[in-house]
């Protein structure tokens, strides 16, 4: 009930700093230069909180997030190079290896007990060594740079190139955005109205129970990791077409962003409680934020530094709602 | 000493109180008694600080007072023991007693004198326990205690006790009564929430009653009223007389059979049958291995030897859900915070987890309108007092928490049932209700196991009774509902020698 309200202000203080930015900085509305990369990061980014969002669910955590999804990008390139594959072919490739990196990760942690945050630690050292490996046997320069047919167009299209007769969409919002609403569909679909999306919250809230009432935990504490890593892969592979090669270090900046954006939002740290949306605008804003101080002429490495301010924040704020909520 | 005048506090969707009043005095043990959700527990916590009233007034000594927070409260005398647990596992027996005022010299906190305050204290409730032992090390009973003293710490004059009993063995809960009385008889003022009758009678001088958030009896010598004029004044009308039809004897086939069952919590060679239509009771004292069965029965400790049979066939349950969806059989916890509920989350989800397999269609899509049938339909039938079914369970009073866990089991529908002390604080009418409910549902043909340490309840409810000790069964009494007869029957077969 309470995770209603913080979408509001949200997206209030969306609305507020768009709005600030623009006056600052007119450069800021300009649809080719900012806003359609803009936006296309806030696709991707949104897709990496998401990641995120699903093991906080559970309140487990993926440290293993970026790394995943270059171990996902790394599949997707190898069959794009060695195998020749169409691009759709090539991603579900990938996303198979991000979800089963995923589910593997969350086999170790029901069978063994241990704690998520040591497990996916671990398993992000484990694909830290071996995917340069793999990078530099088989490409020359530690990425694959093929590029199959209809990346580039995935890359530069917006809806301004989608017209039902001569109705068009707006050339501010990329195609690649259609990626990140399909699965905020689909997890929110999942959360409200099935069973295993409400099992995976009950597991959050009180492992105990949920085992007691009959919700076989550890069988979904392996589907929040397998999608985790689905949606890293996912996320991996937006990056690559953004960028325009799967390489080895898709991905390294993932960690940050993905609590960012789902804390943000109104997820609980402690699981049980997740908004879709919320990782939506949460990422929006620290996106807007970011891209916003930069146009004003705010140098990076004071960037993070804001960027860290706000997320402490936002856990300050979720320690304040949970203390209430036992409270009362 | 302390008053409490026409407070009013108010929730989301409810009036938690409403013009509540209380008056304690030095020197008495006064009775606060309610149904659930009357609006007991938020009194308390407003006279320690927890919340604060929206309107009224406290009055401590004559003067009015805010109290701002527990500290407040404690500086002021008044020590409580909440309805829900508060102590830190982790910690020590004496760094929980002394936590909200831990004595400090030089910067550091006194260690030497905060063990020796423990054991001063410890003693005075002629409690037997090692001041450094860790909490989590202890049963709920001793934790009680614990709570106790932790409220007694630093002089408290006035004592708020709600529910203390509710899951201590009566030998624990005759040892609390002394301490009660002693305490009242050195001038203290206690206060003493319990849905049990028979102790509030027995050791209370004074009584006020709440109905929906009002006092509609304002502290009065418990003496000048009859158990039946009380529960008159909580209810706010007269109770139809509870009935129990008979039952036919059950003679069907036993559908679940334990066959000299061991496992590794301890028990040794356990077995038993139930009939389907038949309430079978295991007695016990707390600690005595009941809960550890069913435990293990559902797949969730480790069963060393012998066999389970369900419906005469041998099974080895691997879990609830498979204990659920294939052999259909339900265990309702005994303790609702750890093991029943989902605090953060809305009551309909608490109740709904059981059969979302029943309803869920393709892709396990969850139908809202299904759900929201089968939820209110408990809520009603259980008397569930809530302001809305999305509200957080966490919200809901003590005994609606516990009625929710019960409803999450019989809205499953199974046809073998484990319930596991059914009514811990609940009110005495819902109580009756709870009764009717289980003894129906045993008349439609359900196999009930009941675990309960009421022997009132047991012998009321049970065909049989079987009394646990140590991990064994040690003896089986059919029941003929005579509560004097069968009690001391079950009493002797506790205390019976080691056979
Ligand atoms: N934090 C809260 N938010 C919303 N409603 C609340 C909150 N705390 C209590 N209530 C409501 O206030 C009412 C009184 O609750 P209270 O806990 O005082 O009852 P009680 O008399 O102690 O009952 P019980 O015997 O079941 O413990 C209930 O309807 C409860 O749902
Ligand atoms: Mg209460």
């Amino acid at each position: 009930m309470s995770t209603r309200k913080p979408l509001f202000g949200l997206l209030g203080l969306i609305v507020v700093l768009v709005v600030v930015f623009g006056t600052l900085s007119p450069a800021f509305f300009d649809e080719r230069l900012v806003l359609f990369p803009l936006l296309r990061d806030i696709a991707i980014y949104t897709v990496v909180g998401l990641a995120q969002m699903v093991v906080l669910s559970i309140g487990h955590m993926n440290l293993a997030v970026g790394r995943m999804a270059a171990f996902s990008a790394m599949f997707m390139g190898l069959s794009y190079d060695r195998l020749h594959l169409p691009l759709y072919a090539g991603l579900c490739i990938g996303l198979l290896a991000g979800a089963a990196i995923g589910a593997f990760t969350g086999w170790i942690i029901a069978r063994t007990g241990v704690n998520s945050f040591v497990v996916t630690l671990a398993m992000d050292f484990a694909l830290l060594g071996l995917i340069p490996v793999v990078y530099t046997a088989l490409t020359a320069n530690a990425a694959f740079t093929v590029k199959p047919d209809g990346m580039r167009e995935l890359r530069q299209y917006s809806l301004g190139d989608v017209c039902l007769g001569n109705v068009c969409g707006s050339p501010a919002v990329p195609q690649m955005m259609l990626l990140a609403v399909a699965p905020m569909l689909a997890l929110g679909y999942l959360y409200h109205g099935t069973r295993p999306g409400r099992e995976l919250l009950l597991t959050g809230s009180n492992p105990l129970a949920a085992e007691l009432s009959g919700i076989p935990t550890r069988r979904r504490v392996v589907t929040a990791h397998l999608l985790s890593g689905l949606l890293a892969g996912l996320a991996g592979f937006m990056l690559a077409v953004a960028t325009g090669s799967f390489r080895a270090t898709i991905g390294e900046e993932f960690l940050l962003p993905s609590f960012l954006g789902a804390i943000l939002g109104g997820t609980a740290m402690a699981g049980g409680v997740v908004s879709v949306i919320g990782t939506f605008l949460g990422t929006s804003l620290t996106l807007v934020i970011r891209r916003g101080l930069e146009l004003v002429g705010i140098g990076l490495e004071y960037l993070n530094v804001y960027l860290g301010v706000i997320l402490l924040l936002a856990l300050s704020a979720d320690r304040f709602l949970q203390r209430r909520g036992v409270k009362s | 000493m302390i008053v409490a005048d026409q407070l009013v506090k108010v929730f989301p969707g409810v009036r938690a109180l409403d013009g509540a009043s209380l008056r304690l005095e030095a020197g008495s043990v006064h009775a606060l008694l309610g149904e659930n959700g009357a609006g007991k527990s938020t009194l308390i916590k407003i006279l320690t600080g927890v919340q604060r009233p929206d309107q009224g007034r406290l009055l401590i000594g004559g003067e009015a007072v805010t109290l701002r927070s527990p500290t407040e409260a404690a500086q002021a005398g008044i020590g409580a023991v909440h309805q829900e647990r508060n102590l830190i596992p982790a910690f020590s027996v004496a760094e929980n007693i002394a936590l909200q005022r831990l004595p400090i010299r030089r910067g550091l906190v006194d260690r030497a004198h905060m063990r020796a305050e423990a054991r001063r204290i410890l003693g005075l409730l002629d409690v037997d326990l090692d001041p450094d032992v860790r909490v989590d090390r202890l049963s709920v009973a001793q934790r009680q205690l614990v709570e106790i003293a932790k409220a007694l710490y630093g002089e408290s004059r006035v004592l708020l006790l709600d529910e203390p009993t509710a899951s201590v063995s009566p030998a624990e809960a005759e040892l609390l009564f002394t301490v009660v009385r002693k305490l009242a008889d050195s001038g203290a003022g206690v206060l003493f929430v319990s849905h049990k009758l028979e102790e509030v009678f027995a050791i209370c001088d004074t009584v006020t009653v709440l109905r929906d958030g009002r006092t509609v009896l304002d502290a009065e010598p418990i003496a000048d009223h009859a158990r039946d004029d009380l529960i008159d004044l909580m209810v706010g009308r007269s109770r139809e007389a509870l009935s129990f039809p008979p039952r036919p004897p059950a003679t069907q086939p036993a559908v679940l059979e334990l066959d000299r069952i061991s496992t590794a919590a301890g028990h040794r060679e356990v077995s038993l049958s139930v009939r389907p239509g038949e309430i079978v009771g295991l007695y016990g004292l707390v600690g005595s291995g009941r809960s550890e069965l069913a435990k293990a029965l559902l797949g969730l400790e480790p069963i060393e030897s012998g066999s389970v049979r369900v419906r005469g066939k041998n099974v080895v349950i691997k879990d609830v859900r498979q204990a659920l969806a294939k052999h259909r059989i339900g265990y309702v916890t005994e303790n609702r915070k750890e093991e029943g509920l989902f605090l953060d989350q809305p009551v309909s989800r608490n109740i709904a987890v059981t059969v979302w397999g029943r309803i869920a269609g393709a892709l396990g899509h969850v139908s809202p309108a299904r759900e929201g049938e089968l939820v209110s339909m408990w809520v009603d039938r259980l008397g569930i007092k809530l302001a809305s079914s999305r509200q957080l369970a966490g919200q809901l009073s003590g005994g609606n928490q516990q009625k929710v866990s019960l409803a999450k089991w019989l809205a499953a529908e199974t046809e073998i049932l484990i319930i596991d002390e059914p009514t811990v604080g609940i009110d005495v009418r819902t109580k009756g209700a709870f009764h009717e409910l289980i003894w129906g549902l045993a008349a439609d043909g359900m196999a009930i196991l009941l675990i309960t340490s009421d022997l009132a309840e047991m012998i009321t409810l049970a065909d049989r009774v079987l009394v646990m000790r140590d991990f064994r069964i040690r003896g089986e009494l059919d029941n003929d509902h005579h509560y004097d007869r069968t009690s001391q029957a079950v009493i002797r077969l506790i205390h019976s020698k080691e056979i």
